[in-house]
Order: C-alpha cells, then structure tokens, then sequence
C-alpha cells in the first residue's frame, strides 16, 4: 500500500472537500455494473456549479438510469490544478476520483460566455483533444446544453452535439442512441452523429457548412449531411407540471453559493424585457402546482437536512399561486424553524407583508432592477415600471424599515442619451427624497442606496440581437457622466467591468471563427475568466491578435437582413417578431405581458404553458 | 431535552472537512434524522453542540466526542441509529451517553493517541527510546504570541513504532492534548526530524485514536 496521488496533493490545497465528492445523496454505483460513464461537467469551481439547479435535475435524471452513472466534474482551481500538472493527474470526476479521459460521454453545461477557456483548459487537463475532429471512438462524446448552446458557434468545433432547451428527456435520449452504439462497437462515430442528429432538439455542427461573405459576414448555413435538420428548434417540457424534479439533492461540505433547497415555481417569463435572452428562450411560461411544490418542499427539506428554502423563477411574482404556495410553506418553516427566502419579488402590498413575515428580525438589503433611468428608455426596453410603480415602492420599503437599497441598471442600451444616463442619478435622488418626506418617526436611519450598473450586452434571440454594442471608451464616458451627476453622499455607485461586458459580447454573438482564439487564449494561460483574480485581458487580446481577428467587428451593428452565426437555430420566438419588436422598441412603445395579451412571438408553436391558459 | 455526549468516528472520505463545516454538516444530519436539537436562548438562536478539541483538516478518527441538547423522546439506541442513518458516510457515531450537568468534562482531556503513517528515509535508523532519552525537544512551536522555540519534552508521552499502513514507519504516540496543554502532531514528526536525523519523514497521515484524560483513560 502508499499513499494516493490525491491525498498527497490534497494536503497542499485550499477547500479540498471541493475534490473529494461523498457528500450526502452523491450517488455511488459500482463501475462494473453500469455500461456508461457519464461526466456533467460544470466548467467553474465547485461553489458556482453546486448552486445550479440544472445539474441537480439531470445529475439525478441519469442515475436513475441503471445502465449509466453520471458523476459530477467541476473545474480545479489554479491552485489545484498546479499540483494536478506537477504530479500528472488527469482531471477526474468527484464520485469516482477516475480520470474522465476515457469516459463515454461528457456533457458540459453552458451558462455563460466566459467560462469557454475553463473548457478548453479542463479538456487539455484531462488529455482530451479539444477538437471534435481530432477525437476517435477512444475519447469520451462531448454534447453541451444551456443558455449558450443556442448560439455554440464559438466552440462548435469542440463539440460533438449540443442539445437546444430543456434536457430532461432528450439526454435521455441521447443516451439512449449512445448506448446502442457502443454496444454494436463503437465503429463510426459519424455513425453515431447521423443517429443522435434526428433528435428533436439535437444540433450536431460538423453537419453544417458555415460559408463566409467576403466581408467576413455568414453567407450561409447548410446541413452536409442528410440527417441533419435545415432548422434545429429546442426542446421544452410542455407539462411542467408533471416533470420529474429530483426529491433528493446533494448537500455540499463547504459553503457554496446557493446553499439551499431551490424550488422552481415555474419556468418562462411572461414580461418580454427586450433585451432579456432568457426572456425569450425559456418561453412559454408553465407553471408546477402549489400542491406539487409543497409536497416536493417538503421531501427536499427533510432528505437535505437544509435550514434554508428559496423559490427559483425568473419573476416570482408572476407566480399565480403565490399567495397559496407562501401560505403553506410559510407553516412548514415556522414548523421546522427553517427560512424562506423569495427572490425577484415586485413589491406591493401582498409582497411587503410575505417579507415582514419571512423576515422577522433583520431588514435585508433590497434590489430593484430599474434597469434604465428615464421612462422613455424603460419603454425602449419594455420594462413595464413606472417612475411612478418604483417611488410607490421604493416609498413602502421606508416606511416598512427597510434601509439598505440597490438599484439596479444597465447602461449602454440602444437609443441610451446622455439624458438618459443622467435620468440614472435623478431617479436615485428621488428614491431618497421619498425617504426623507417620510416622517422621522415613520421611518428606520441611516438611508443608503446603491445605484450599480453593468454594461448592456445584445444577446441572441432579443429584439436587439441586431445592436451595436457600446465600446469600451463610450461606456466609461457614460460611467464618468453618471458618477458626476449623483449629488448625495447617501447615494454610492458601483460598476461593472467593462472589459469582461466587452468579451461576453464578443462571444455571444460570435461565429465559427472564434474557436482558435479560444484556444490560443487557452495556450497563453486564460483561464476563469469571470473571476477578478484571473481574467487577464491583454493576453485575450493577443489572443484575437495571434489569430488575425478584430473582436470590435463582432460588436457591430449587424444588418436587419444578414445571415446570423445562429439562422439555423430556433427558439420558438420567430424571427419576424424580433424584427417588430426592435420597431416598437425604436418607437418607445411596450408590448404588453403575455396573460394581459398574446404578442403573437410564435413560441405558440409548443402548444403548451401560458398561450392556452 | 436532554444532554448527551456523543463518541464518533471520522473516516478517509470525510477527512478534509473543516470544523465549521462539519459543525453545519452535523446540525443538516440532525434535522434528516427527525431529533429536534435544543436551540439556545437569545437573539439569534443555534443548536447546542460542542465539540471538544476539533480535528484538524486531513485527520481521521476513531473517538472523537461532542456534547448535545436533544429535545427527543428517542431513546439512546434509536438516536445512534437515526443519525447514523442520516451521516453522510465516513461518519459513524460509535458510543452516545445521557448525560447531567458537566460530566464528563471536556475539560478533563489532557492527552490524544494519534497513529503517524509516513514516508521517510531511514526508518530502521529511528529509535523510539533514544528519541524519548532527550531531557529537552526544543523546535518551534506556534504559541499565542507567535512562533517560538519551545520544549515540547513534557509534552510527549510516549512514542512506539508499529506496523505501517501506507507509508514507510508508522508511530504510535501520546501527546498532550486539551485546553492548558497542545501538541500537533506535526509539531513531533518536526522534532523527530530535528533529534534523529538519520531518520527524514516526508509526508504523513495522521490518525487520532483516542482522546485521554490525565489517567489516559476515554472520557466515555
């Protein structure tokens, strides 16, 4: 016997428990019974990944398959993966402590932009060929799913497939396909490919030449291989209420960020904010029942051991059944001496009196998310608040105790004046008016509002996925204006990076071309770059540089009719919809929510959720 | 509601988890097993749990001990099998006692038994008895005002080589343990390094055994 490669690097290590996986309802299997190993690989740390709510659904979906054992893979931290490198370690999965370098499948979940080096540096870690082109039968299937597989075209050529939408039955499926492959032998995997691609919702790129204009713009998209759909169109779950949501979660050693049961009210948002990408791509909006989520509640509270429950949304205020749902938890909370947190709640009456009730010591600080300062650019966007909605609010919130306020914009959003960043700081002086006309006895001390801005990034699938983003100097402009024109000391600005919105944006709407510039970046060191400590711009632009790219080309103002890097890709919202919204938008006209009318967007088209209520 | 004093075991899995993870971890294992923990009084109220002298990260156990309020009508039996139902494994309560008023005290531990497994140069070179023949062990030790050189001489009870699991040498070894008087385990394979040079450890484990009172008798 000696001593393992892991305990000696452990050792050397900050958080190892974020490595050695047993925690409570982490599922074992005895590797020799199952056929495939599957590897859910989150492309971030330990905390982010095991606060998503995506990989607790899928990663307990595919154990209950006898035939497979799904383990989780998370991305080292630099510290990790300097001894990982000094002592030959190959990136490994948390369940099994096995190198994922021969497992069967891979399936990375893609929830933002900046975690693309993290993959290409996890493959490189785990002596994969980051390339689809340069893997053989021998190395595990790579398929990706989430938010920014709808627009993949940056790291199409890593990937096998991607699944577009909800996962809960096509990575069944998928499976299903991969495991009369291999056991024919594992051949072909063109063969393999040709089968996975007649699955609904399966998007498998080397299926499809990308030609280029000479301008470098998309000429055309098209399938080269029978099998392959001319559009691929995502996946929902149409009876959200019936869908399997896992009854058992694992429950992590050390802290992490979500560190609680999450229950999802409901998927879909029926607001239609215009530069909202999950806005859009989740639509329609289906909801579980309060009698569904009560029950679930209850087994995830008492299998976890938790002391904390939050409700997952988009908006839960557009819950139907909030009143009933708060009402019955409300009881098992006080029962169980557990908390209730509710996010992205609009504040009203019904909702001022849940969070005296939830909350019944401590006045949290509070978030509202404006988003833009003057009314006119509220409606470019299609937030439907008033000045009016948040003074009203903002007005019961003093008056309810509660002092510490945020408020929450973007800047950089089309048509955006000066004016309209100026209104930023008007607006926030207002909120504080509103507390000081409040009498003194009326209201808690010590006011301290928080304007914070992040920088506007057009995202696929919006109605401004046509925008030109704001550079880098005309967002530090805007900074500069709004810092100067904030009067009050009460009032602090933060902000967002801009370098990072820079990047984001870059990929976000990117093609095919980008993927050497990942890698390149990758080879030069990039790695987490949505974390301060590592992002390291100069060596990204070198990066765009070495390959011969202008990244500021892919900020631009695209043209109503040219092809997108994603044509061939759809969300049910139609394009023509878009198009009108972007008119309306142009016009500071609203388009009203989706229970007060239809907009007609298409996605009517799953014949599901909130367009048959 | 009741106090009880709870003798417990940590294994390899389990071994990195931090005192105040584990304190939350236990706490999640409680309300899974269905025992109401007795909440203090006060403005923020949290469950009544003391571990006596925490491990440290990287070290398994086979006695460690914690005292807590129960307000449970389960008898002492049906405790040990629900929380053992409901630790994640690697944790496995070994022995629970009712318990009135402050015995046994956790004040009363003034030594631990730990196995150090190691991988060295020289193990055969190593003389337990030579090593224990020092009138003075003088390395540096982390006291409360800094790292200072410190005779840890009185501090060792005993040091015994036994058969290794995973290393080259394995030792047996009684140290002072408890709130006057604390000896890391580190803080002897340094010594030993110092004193017989002929013998270098490299890495080690560590394994605490038992924890003692001055008798070396376990408190439960």
């Amino acid at each position: 016997m000696s001593f393992t490669l892991k305990d000696k690097i452990l050792a050397k290590v900050q958080k190892p428990t974020r490595y050695t996986g047993g925690e409570l309802n982490s599922v074992i299997k005895d590797p020799d019974s199952v056929e495939i190993r599957y590897g859910f690989v989150f492309p971030d740390t330990y905390e982010i990944a095991m606060s998503h709510l995506g990989i607790k659904i899928l990663y307990h979906t595919l154990n209950e398959r006898a035939d497979t054992w799904c383990e989780r893979v998370f991305a080292p931290w630099s510290d990790m993966q300097e001894q990982m490198e000094e002592y030959g370690l190959k990136l490994f999965a948390l369940e099994s402590g096995d190198a994922v370098t021969h497992f069967d499948i891979l399936g990375i979940t893609l929830q933002y932009e900046l975690c693309y080096s993290n993959i290409v540096n996890m493959l490189n870690l785990a002596g994969i060929p980051p390339l689809a082109k340069d893997r053989g039968p021998e190395y595990p299937i790579i398929c990706g799913g989430g938010p920014c597989a709808y627009n993949a075209e940056p790291i199409a050529d890593i990937f096998d497939f991607f699944m577009l939408g909800e996962g809960e039955e096509s990575i069944h499926e998928t499976t299903d396909v991969y495991l009369e492959w291999k056991r024919s032998g594992k051949k072909d995997k063109r063969e393999f490919l040709e089968r996975v691609a007649k699955i609904d919702g399966v998007y498998v790129p080397s299926f499809y030449d990308v030609i280029y204009n000479e301008d470098n713009t998309v000429k055309s998209i098209t399938p080269n291989n029978e099998n392959a759909k001319s559009v691929i169109k995502k996946r929902i779950m149409s009876d959200f209420d019936k869908t399997p949501a896992p009854d058992k979660i694992i429950v992590p050693f050390g802290e992490v960020v979500h560190d609680r049961v999450m229950l999802e009210i409901f998927r879909g948002c029926i607001r239609g904010c215009r530069f909202c990408q999950a806005g859009y791509v989740y639509r329609p909006v289906r909801e579980r029942s309060a009698k569904t989520l009560t029950e679930l509640a209850d087994k995830l509270l008492s299998s976890s051991g938790y002391d904390e429950i939050s409700l997952s949304s988009l908006s839960t205020s557009d819950y139907r059944e909030l009143r009933g749902l708060t009402d019955c938890l409300l009881k098992m909370t006080e029962e169980k001496k557990i908390g209730l947190s509710l996010p992205s709640l609009r504040i009203d009456n019904f909702s001022l009196e849940l969070m005296n009730k939830v909350q019944k010591v401590r006045k949290t600080g509070i978030t509202f998310a404006p988003e833009a300062g003057t009314q006119r650019l509220r409606d470019v966007i299609n937030k439907n608040i008033t000045e009016e909605n948040i003074m009203k609010s903002a007005g019961m919130l003093f008056r309810g105790g509660w002092t510490n306020v945020k408020l929450y914009f973007m800047i950089g959003l089309p048509t955006e004046t000066e004016e309209d960043v100026e209104g930023i700081a008007a607006l926030a002086e207002r909120v504080l008016g509103e507390y000081f006309a409040i009498d003194k006895e009326e209201r808690a001390k010590n006011i301290n509002i928080t304007v914070s801005t992040s920088s506007f990034v057009p995202k696929p699938f919006t109605a401004f996925q046509w925008e030109k983003q704001n550079t880098r100097t005309q967002l530090i402009e805007k900074q500069k204006i709004l810092q100067n024109s904030i009067r009050s000391r009460r009032i602090r600005y933060s902000w967002h990076d801009n370098k990072t919105s820079y990047l984001e944006g870059v990929f976000a709407r990117g093609d095919r071309r980008l993927c050497d510039v990942i890698i390149e970046a990758v080879r030069l060191g990039c790695k987490f770059d949505g974390w301060g400590e590592h992002f390291d711009f100069e060596k990204w632009m070198q990066a765009f540089k070495n390959c011969g790219i202008d990244p500021d080309w892919y900020l631009r103002e695209r043209d109503i009719d040219e092809v997108l890097p994603w044509e061939h890709i759809s969300v049910g919202v139609t394009k023509n919809f878009f198009k009108k919204e972007r008119e309306k938008a142009y016009r500071a006209e609203t388009t009203p929510n989706c229970r007060e009318k239809c907009a007609g967007c298409g996605v009517a088209s799953f014949g599901a959720g909130v367009c048959y209520e | 509601m009741s106090n009880y004093v709870i003798k417990y075991s940590r294994g390899e899995r389990v071994k990195y988890i931090s005192h105040l993870d584990f304190v939350r971890m236990f706490h999640r294992a409680v309300r899974r097993a269905g025992i109401d923990f007795v909440f203090s009084s006060g403005f923020n109220p949290h469950p009544i749990m003391t571990v006596a002298l925490p491990l440290s990260v990287g070290v398994t156990a086979d006695g460690e001990l914690m005292r807590v309020g129960f307000d449970s009508e389960f008898s002492q039996e049906q405790i040990v099998t629900l929380l053992n139902d409901s630790l994640p494994d690697g944790y496995k309560i070994v022995k629970l006692i009712k318990c009135d008023g402050k015995t046994p005290d956790f004040n009363s531990i003034e030594k631990a038994e730990y196995i150090i497994d190691a991988e060295c140069t020289g193990a055969d070179k190593l003389s337990c008895e030579d090593f224990l023949k020092n009138t003075q062990i003088v390395v540096p030790k982390r006291t409360k005002s800094g790292e200072k050189d410190t005779d840890i001489r009185e501090m060792i009870y005993s040091v015994e080589k036994i058969a290794p699991q995973n290393g080259d040498m394995a030792l047996k070894v009684c140290i002072a343990a408890g709130n006057s008087q604390n000896l890391k385990p580190e803080t002897l394979v340094a010594a030993i390094n110092k004193y017989c040079p002929d013998t270098q450890i490299g890495f080690f484990s560590v394994h605490r055994n038992a924890l003692l009172d001055k008798d070396g008798k376990e408190l439960i």
